[in-house]
């Protein structure tokens, strides 16, 4: 998904500088028949339009998806043990002091 | 007295989030908003727009990238983030500078040179 979205945005940006390049041109043409420029040509801006959805497609989808900041939901659970299990103790006098974390574990 | 404790034991379970979380859902909303005022200066500058017209189309932009936003949040703000004011006003000014920047590159590239 990550991937598709990234080559949406290269292709989005290729769009955008092939209209750059089409209204230099135009701009040429319009110096050769000595006219005014009062904005480019419809194609032009169709391009420009289709490549700004191509870029807010991209924009919206490869930086990654939103994480659930609540503590109690499934995007928060506990999904790997710390490296160093071996050296904790859980049979010791704090026990009768139990925390109420309300962590889940996942299985 | 148990009433006061319960009502304070609501507030407090309202205020805890996760703050990891939080920021990295304000770094994606960081990312977003860089590229689309970059590619929104690009696009202004490729118009030709000059002056005002072109700070109404990124402030347009930014409009529409806060509704995608809202959208890719399934539009349940408040699971992702503590208030609205971080998805729709949140990098704004920021945005302006590079969008300025990228303005004025592609204007002198399109229009001058």
């Amino acid at each position: 998904m990550m991937n598709l979205g990234f080559t949406i945005g290269v292709l989005g940006v290729l769009i955008l500088s092939h209209a750059a390049y089409s209204t230099i041109q135009y701009r040429g043409l319009l110096k050769i028949v000595e006219e005014e420029f009062s904005g480019p040509p419809m194609t032009v801006v169709l391009e420009l339009l289709f490549g700004l959805v191509l870029c807010l497609w991209a924009a919206l989808s490869v930086p990654g998806k939103f994480i659930s900041i609540h503590p109690d939901s499934d995007d928060n659970r506990i999904v790997s043990l710390p490296d160093n299990l071996d050296f904790m103790i859980f049979n010791h006098r704090g026990k009768v002091l139990q925390p109420d974390t309300g962590m889940k574990l996942k299985c | 007295m148990a009433v006061g404790r319960d009502e304070k034991k609501v507030t407090d379970d309202l205020e805890i989030f996760s703050a990891d979380n939080l920021q990295s859902n304000m770094k994606i909303i960081y990312y977003s908003r860089t590229f689309l005022s970059i590619i929104s200066g690009v696009i202004a500058g490729i118009l030709g727009l000059t002056g005002l017209t072109g700070f109404i189309f990124y402030f347009l932009v930014m409009a529409i990238t806060s509704v995608g936003l809202m959208a890719k949040a399934n539009f349940s703000v408040h699971a992702y983030f503590t208030s609205w004011n971080q998805i729709i006003v949140d990098g704004f000014l920021s945005g302006l500078m590079s969008f300025v920047l990228f303005w004025t590159f592609a204007y002198d590239i399109v229009h001058i040179f």
